[in-house]
């Protein structure tokens, strides 16, 4: 089964997060980039499948500032076959209108039997490329998916609803899938797998196309949120608290 | 005195045993030689010979349990003796009329009498020392049942260990003694008895010869003989069972020991052999993966658990038993003697189902404890390390925060999940700007390391440290964002990619940076960056543990005592890392001296410390095991030591306390003081914060 990964790299919240001068945007400069989390767990469930039903995983991503490589590399080093990152004159932020439009382009050449994604990433929060990647590619879409089976022709996968029902869907191929948590958690690649691999690995690359434009929707502001206040702690025991909460509520005219 | 059928049987079975013996032992060696390369052992002539005066004055044994290591004592030299108490016996048996007693008979009649009369009362005293100590073994084996003979349930054991061979070997080998050594005491006696006269150079075979006088001429010749083959003829049908018994010790314990690690105990060995090509897989996954020296250590192993009363995994009650390591290691050796020896065609038995569970390499902090307490120079830490690295290599399922710890550390080189940016965060609350030596010189590079730098607990004591070193003028700076973990506990997780990856980092680091020195508050750091960080600087600079430093600033009157601390009782618990590892154990205490507090051991000091239970990746760890944890089991020791004595001495209102000096034991005592509910008794503090108070009073 060929299998597709598509991943995209996103700002790190390991820092705290850097606006650009003018507020409409993270300092893309000031922030680390790393893997979208979903797009790990979709990586994991790629290689599960593939280590049950046979086939090969290739991973592809929009390299938008330059790093892709190492990501690429660890996702090789968890047992995906290929790698290939989408390049051009690139800056971020790239909306995920472009960003779908772009990897569709690349996936569609790849004549996949299965397409696995992270079913949003931290980013935008648009939970968007899987549904327009199906649309491009003309695809059935299942998304918020915990889990992947394969079966000749078909996929079932599973998601879970609020309170707690389980759904199992049978979907045919090809097909797009959105990845919410893989079966397992993701595996740990050890770094000298990944050095193995960046040292040994081909990444291809492919155009892409920059003549593509969306103009949906503007970015206009983007703040961080202003504290309304912040939480008091009373301490003591149960008397002593009790004591300072009359005191308050006294205090505020509500007793 | 033997007949000529005895001597011609004697010879016999000394060919054929003996030949038996050697083809076994060439097995031994085959076996030991499966193994992977070990860094060369360099200077092994004297090294040899250091561990055979270790040997001779039975020094390792005396790290741990001194009474029975005296009857021990006893019979390593009757035992030893005996090798030449034999040569004379196969004398007396070939010889017609030669005698030792009465200062030798026979052919030694002409010679001095002195010298023989001085060999048979040695012979005589270690004789009877050796049975009692065999006698004091048997019992505690067999009788008053020592626990520490004994496993944790679900330790991964042989299934023949689990069907008490341990103890079986135990019996024949007690037995096998006090039957060799006994018959030759007996045989002297019985000499003695038949020449109707005691032999004052022989006490008390003298003694006991009077219960046989007024035996028969016919009992004597016979009691004689009899004694005689009990005796040596004993020990050519012993030697070929030497090979399967743990006996064996006495003679691949000295060569152990002789052989024992190059180096510091801080560099752990590589992971894959020394000279081997690219693709040489990390570690060990089978037991022929493992390095020679570490199956040669399950034939030096005596299995006397001393390892396991050390071991914190195993005194919480885990299934990790490093001594099992070794045991089964041997029991495999017994089972498949042949296939390992000499067919070659090695079983396809992985460590982690036949040698050490999973759960029990995960739960080793590597602490060194047992390796450093070993009498016969194993180093079953080793071992653990080593799978550990294959089953990462392997992908195989590891605890969840140690995953989660490693992917931190390979994204943002801490593991706390922080970028890196915010490694120098702790500085915005001092008064002063701290040097970044990769814009500015500084003397000392101050090394801060993780739990110091992101640890809210810690910061504030890494922030008195930077004020006290400020106000003693100290000229340090520090990396900042450039400096990343230096990578000690991911190395003893087996990550050895990530280690190498953070250890080139912090080089480059170094590489930029204008310094003289390194210092650092963190034992881990310390060890890694002294020992482990050869082949990837340059320059070999000097790695100071903090209270090295400030122990100097004290000495040379940059820092003074205003005002001493006499109103604290306290009590120091060594980190692993400095001292058991790097030897560092006389400028804490130094330090304490000067600051004028009440100092008092604990029991289990310096070497002997008892880890707090966070090392080797244990920190990290997403589950917390069952049991009393390490850290509690201490400050219940240390309270015990700081209590005022109950034969009378007078209580005081002295404030106790726990001092450390590491980052990561202020977290693990500090927890263990609440967890054991002795808040309000004793407080831990770490060294820097009695500095500031007795230099600001
Ligand atoms: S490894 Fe050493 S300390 Fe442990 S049981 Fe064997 S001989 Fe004793
Ligand atoms: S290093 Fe420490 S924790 Fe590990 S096996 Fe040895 S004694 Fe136990």
């Amino acid at each position: 089964m060929n299998i597709v990964v598509a991943i995209k790299h996103v700002p790190s919240t390991a820092d705290e997060l850097e606006l650009n001068d003018d507020g409409t945007n993270l300092d893309f400069d000031e922030v680390d980039f790393v893997l979208n989390e979903f797009d790990e767990h979709a990586i994991e469930q790629a290689v599960l499948v593939k280590e049950a039903a046979g086939g090969e995983v290739t991973v592809v991503g929009v390299d938008v500032i330059e790093e892709l490589d190492g990501v690429l590399h660890t996702a090789l080093a968890k047992g995906a076959d290929k790698a290939a990152k989408i390049v051009g004159d690139i800056e971020p932020p790239i909306n995920s209108h472009t960003h779908a439009r772009w990897l569709a382009d690349a996936i569609g050449e790849m004549g996949p039997d299965l397409v696995l994604t992270g079913v949003q990433a931290v980013d935008d929060l648009d939970g968007q490329i899987g549904p327009m990647l199906a649309a491009h590619l003309d695809m059935p879409y299942v998304g918020v998916v915990t889990g992947v089976s394969a079966s000749n022709g078909s996929v079932t996968v599973h998601k879970e609803y609020p309170g707690g029902v389980m759904a199992e869907f049978e979907v045919s191929l090809p097909a797009v899938i959105g990845v919410q948590a893989a079966e397992k958690p993701p595996r740990y690649a050890p770094i000298s797998k990944i050095r193995q691999m960046a040292k040994s690995a081909e990444i291809e690359e492919i155009d892409a196309d920059e003549d593509f434009e969306y103009e949906g929707c503007e970015l206009r502001q983007m703040a961080k949120p202003v504290s309304a206040g912040h939480a008091e702690m009373l301490e003591g025991d149960a008397e002593e608290v009790a004591e300072k909460i009359i005191a308050l509520l006294e205090d505020r005219g509500l007793l | 005195m033997l007949t000529t059928t005895e001597r011609i049987l004697f010879v016999l079975m000394a060919l054929i045993l003996g030949g038996l013996t050697a083809i076994l032992f060439y097995g031994i060696y085959k076996i030991i030689r499966r193994g992977r390369p070990a860094p060369p052992r360099e200077n092994v002539i004297p090294s040899l010979i250091g561990a055979a005066i270790d040997v001779l004055l039975q020094r390792p044994m005396f790290r741990s349990r001194p009474v029975l290591s005296v009857f021990h004592a006893f019979i390593f030299f009757g035992f030893s003796y005996y090798f030449l108490v034999n040569v004379t016996d196969v004398l007396e048996g070939f010889v017609p009329g030669f005698e030792l007693i009465y200062g030798g008979q026979g052919p030694l009649e002409p010679l001095p009498d002195w010298p023989i009369n001085l060999f048979n009362l040695i012979a005589d005293i270690l004789s009877v020392l050796t049975l009692l100590g065999m006698i004091v073994f048997l019992v505690r084996r067999f009788i008053t049942h020592d626990k520490r003979l004994e496993f944790n349930e679900g330790v991964l054991l042989n299934p023949k260990v689990q069907q008490g061979w341990i103890r079986y070997d135990s019996l024949i080998v007690g037995v096998f003694i006090l039957l060799h050594v006994g018959s030759r005491f007996l045989g002297q006696a019985l000499r003695l008895a038949e020449n109707g006269r005691p032999d004052p150079f022989m006490p008390f075979a003298s003694a006991a010869s009077f219960l046989f006088r007024g035996l028969s001429e016919g009992a004597f010749t016979f009691g004689i003989h009899l004694t005689w083959w009990l005796a040596l003829g004993l020990i050519l049908l012993f030697l070929p069972y030497f090979v399967r018994s743990k006996h064996i010790h006495l003679m691949v314990a000295p060569l152990n020991l002789g052989l024992g690690k190059p180096g510091p105990r801080g560099e752990l060995d590589p992971a894959t052999p020394p000279g081997s090509d690219d693709d040489a897989e990390p570690g060990a996954k089978y037991v022929q993966d493992l390095a020679w020296p570490r199956l040669m250590d399950a034939y030096a192993c005596i299995m006397c658990n001393r390892c396991n009363d050390v071991c914190p995994a195993h005194s919480q009650g885990l299934v990790l038993s490093p001594a099992a390591v070794e045991v089964n290691k041997r029991w495999l050796f017994n089972e498949h003697f042949a296939d390992f020896a000499y067919r070659g065609n090695l079983p396809d038995m992985p460590l982690t189902q036949h040698v050490i569970s999973p759960e029990a390499v995960w739960a080793c902090t590597t602490c060194y404890a047992c390796v450093r307490v070993c009498p016969v120079g194993n180093e079953p830490m080793a071992d653990i390390v080593d799978i550990r690295r294959r089953m990462i290599i392997e992908g195989e399922e590891m605890d969840s925060g140690i995953q989660t710890a490693l992917e931190s550390l390979a994204k943002n080189g801490n593991w706390f999940g922080k970028g890196s940016r915010a490694r120098a965060r702790w500085t915005k609350g001092l008064e002063f700007k701290v040097k970044d030596v990769t814009k500015e010189e500084a003397e000392y590079l101050w090394f801060v390391g993780d739990t110091a730098s992101f640890d809210a607990r810690v910061i504030p004591i890494t922030q008195t440290v930077a004020n006290v070193f400020q106000q003693a003028g100290v000229d340090f700076g520090i990396l900042g964002r450039a400096e990343r973990n230096s990578g000690n506990d991911v190395r003893r997780v087996g990550e050895e990619g990530l280690f190498e990856q953070l250890a080139e980092d912090n080089a480059a680091a170094f590489g930029k940076a204008q310094f003289k020195k390194i210092v650092t508050t963190d034992p881990h750091s310390l060890n890694a960056l002294r020992n482990e960080y050869g082949p990837f600087v340059e320059e070999n600079w000097e790695v100071l543990h903090y209270t090295n430093l400030l122990l100097e600033l004290f000495e040379s009157g940059k820092l003074s005592v205003s005002k001493p601390l006499s109103h604290y009782r306290v009590t120091y618990h060594d980190p692993c890392y400095l001292g058991r590892y790097n030897g560092e154990f006389s400028a804490p205490r130094k330090l304490l001296e000067i600051l004028g507090v009440e100092f008092q051991e604990m029991p289990r000091n310096c070497e002997n410390s008892y880890c707090c239970g966070a090392g080797g990746g244990q920190i990290w760890l997403g589950i917390t095991p069952e049991g009393e944890r390490p850290a509690e089991n201490r400050i219940r020791e240390a309270l015990d030591a700081l209590a005022p004595s109950s034969n009378g001495a007078a209580a005081d209102d002295k404030q106790l306390l726990f001092v450390v000096t590491c980052p990561k034991d202020v977290i693990m005592y500090t927890d263990a003081v609440k967890t054991t509910g002795n808040e309000g008794k004793i407080e831990v503090r770490d060294m820097i914060q009695l500095v500031e108070e007795a230099i600001s009073g």
